[in-house]
């Protein structure tokens, strides 16, 4: 609380000429741990973000399918300089015996590779960070899944982070949709995922890394595009409810576009492995 | 029921769909029956799709999504190869690329009675055929035709497996036949036994055909059949 009202003091004397017209425009719905950010500007006053991107455009996403030939099913996804690869085994025998059940059981693993960041770091493999992207990733995929079709068997889902740029949770999603896909595991819907902010009082599309790490609100989302369903909400730091529904929509509509993409992908894929038969 | 022709339900035949891409409407068309093969699913009031794949459609009224991959899903009266993995009293436990591993009976054998139950050692490979494939059960295999011949089921000898996708093994079993398997069998000569389950099983007299062969069929996977017939000659003109 102190350093919020330090933070506060400290925006009130340096910025006050040139920021001061802004500020009183937004000051009205501006939580103070959403002002301490003002001091950078995410946003140029030609509406241009730090990579050069609208508030509202995306990173430049590319798929591929059928990257690790051992794997059932196997995808790689990139969002501009994040890149994660996804490989999915199953549905297999179940491993531990006491886990046997009526509905499949869907396992993920996230992993960070040591040179996906900028500083190169050594971390130990069970951190709370990688265990709570396995279990949001996990809940994701399963809502799409239909387990209850593969009873007694067990689907493993394997996500390794190469690049780190920001959003990796959604590029995990994006991969691991297109890897369960490939393996041809029954699935409701291609569930895709997007995340959205909100920075110098503009909704902001698909955060990169210095975005992200702006402390600011950070809205990931995923869907089920065909059904329009929510699989996936999380959100980091505060935002007032208004504004997040237009954060949500953003990212809603960012979702679907990278659904269109997973689907074209797709179906690229299996025209190419698609044979004639009969015909 | 009566079966009338609707102009909604032929829309995506022979399109490429993606799971959640709903394929029909129910509500359009009463008072008819179809019938629904793998990878799509009611939900409601729609059909919809739960693989990528092609939608295919048969005469009268079956519909299923003809798709590729890794895994194979058992169903019964298919024919397989499996790998031994364990022998117990009464079943042998078999490896059948599935979701779940396949008990062999020991006495689904031709004329298999408790004194001759055969000796496989682990790693075996037999060609069998699924009997059962209830869900929440293993699968079971019976190395007889429904007669209880023994019809060419049983283990096989020398020669060499490689594994590809379902897709390609349904292939190489439909008729007429394959491209690459015609035009390899009018110049050489090789004994080939196809599993549904992507395994494929190739021996000849010499390593050197058995080898050809293989390359042949995995290469053939992404091939037109033009393409097939090129590939093959290309390949055989090194043995000659």
């Amino acid at each position: 609380m102190v350093f919020e009202r330090e933070a506060e003091t400290t925006l009130a004397c340096g910025a006050q000429t040139s920021f001061r017209s802004r500020r009183r425009r937004t000051q009205r719905h501006i939580s103070p741990s959403v002002r301490l950010i003002l001091r950078m500007e995410y946003v140029s006053p030609e509406g241009l973000r730090l990579d050069g991107r609208r508030p509202m455009e995306m990173r430049q996403i590319r798929a591929e399918i059928g990257a690790v030939s051992k794997a059932d099913g196997s995808a790689i996804f990139e969002m501009g300089n994040t890149k994660v690869i996804a490989a999915v085994y199953g549905p297999r025998e179940v491993q531990n015996r006491s886990q046997i059940s009526n509905h499949a059981l869907v396992r993920c693993e996230y992993s960070m590779a040591n040179f996906s960041t900028g500083d190169r770091m050594r971390k130990s493999k069970g951190d709370r960070r990688s265990t709570e992207i396995s279990l949001v990733i996990r809940q994701t995929m399963e809502a799409s899944i239909l387990t209850h079709l593969l009873p007694r068997s067990q689907i493993d889902i394997y996500v390794q982070v190469l690049q780190a740029d920001g959003g990796t949770r959604s590029a995990c999603i994006n991969a691991a949709t297109l890897a369960l896909a490939d393996a041809g595991i029954p699935m409701r819907d291609l569930v895709t995922s997007c995340s959205a902010g909100y920075l110098n009082s503009t909704s902001l599309l698909d955060l990169n890394y210095v975005e992200d790490s702006a402390g600011g609100p950070d809205v990931t989302l995923g869907i089920l595009p065909k059904l329009d369903k929510v699989t996936l909400l999380q959100m980091d730091s505060k935002l007032p409810i208004d504004i997040l529904e237009n954060v949500m929509q953003l990212a809603i509509e960012g979702c679907k576009a990278i659904a269109n993409y997973i689907r074209e992908i797709l179906l690229e894929n299996t025209k190419q492995l698609e044979y004639r038969r009969g015909v | 029921m009566e079966t009338k022709p609707s102009s909604y339900s032929t829309n995506l035949v022979d399109q490429l769909v993606c799971p959640g891409d709903v394929v029909l409407d129910l509500s359009s068309m009463t008072n008819q029956t179809i019938k629904l093969g793998g990878g799509l699913r009611q939900d409601c009031d729609s059909i919809s799709a739960m693989k990528a794949g092609r939608l295919s459609f048969s005469k009268p009224n079956k519909y299923w999504v003809e798709n590729s991959q890794k895994r194979y899903v058992p169903h019964a009266g298919d024919s397989i190869l499996g790998i031994v993995v364990d022998s117990r009293s009464d079943n042998f436990l078999v490896d059948i690329k599935g979701p779940a591993i396949a008990f062999l009976p020991v006495l689904a054998f031709e004329g298999g009675t408790r004194r001759n139950i055969p000796r496989f050692e682990i790693g075996t490979l037999l060609y069998v055929r699924v009997v059962k494939a209830n869900p929440g059960m293993n699968p079971e295999l019976s190395c007889t035709d429904a007669t209880g011949k023994a019809a060419e089921f049983g283990a096989l000898k020398d020669g060499y497996m490689f594994e590809c996708t379902t897709g390609l093994s349904r292939r190489l079993l439909s008729s007429p036949t394959c491209p690459v398997l015609d035009a390899l069998g009018k110049k050489i000569s090789f004994e080939i036994a196809v599993g549904l389950n992507g395994r494929v099983w190739v021996n000849a007299t010499s390593p050197q055909t058995t080898i050809i062969v293989a390359n042949a069929i995995m290469n053939s996977e992404t091939l037109s059949d033009a393409q097939q017939r090129i590939m093959v000659e290309k390949l055989l003109k090194r043995i000659q």
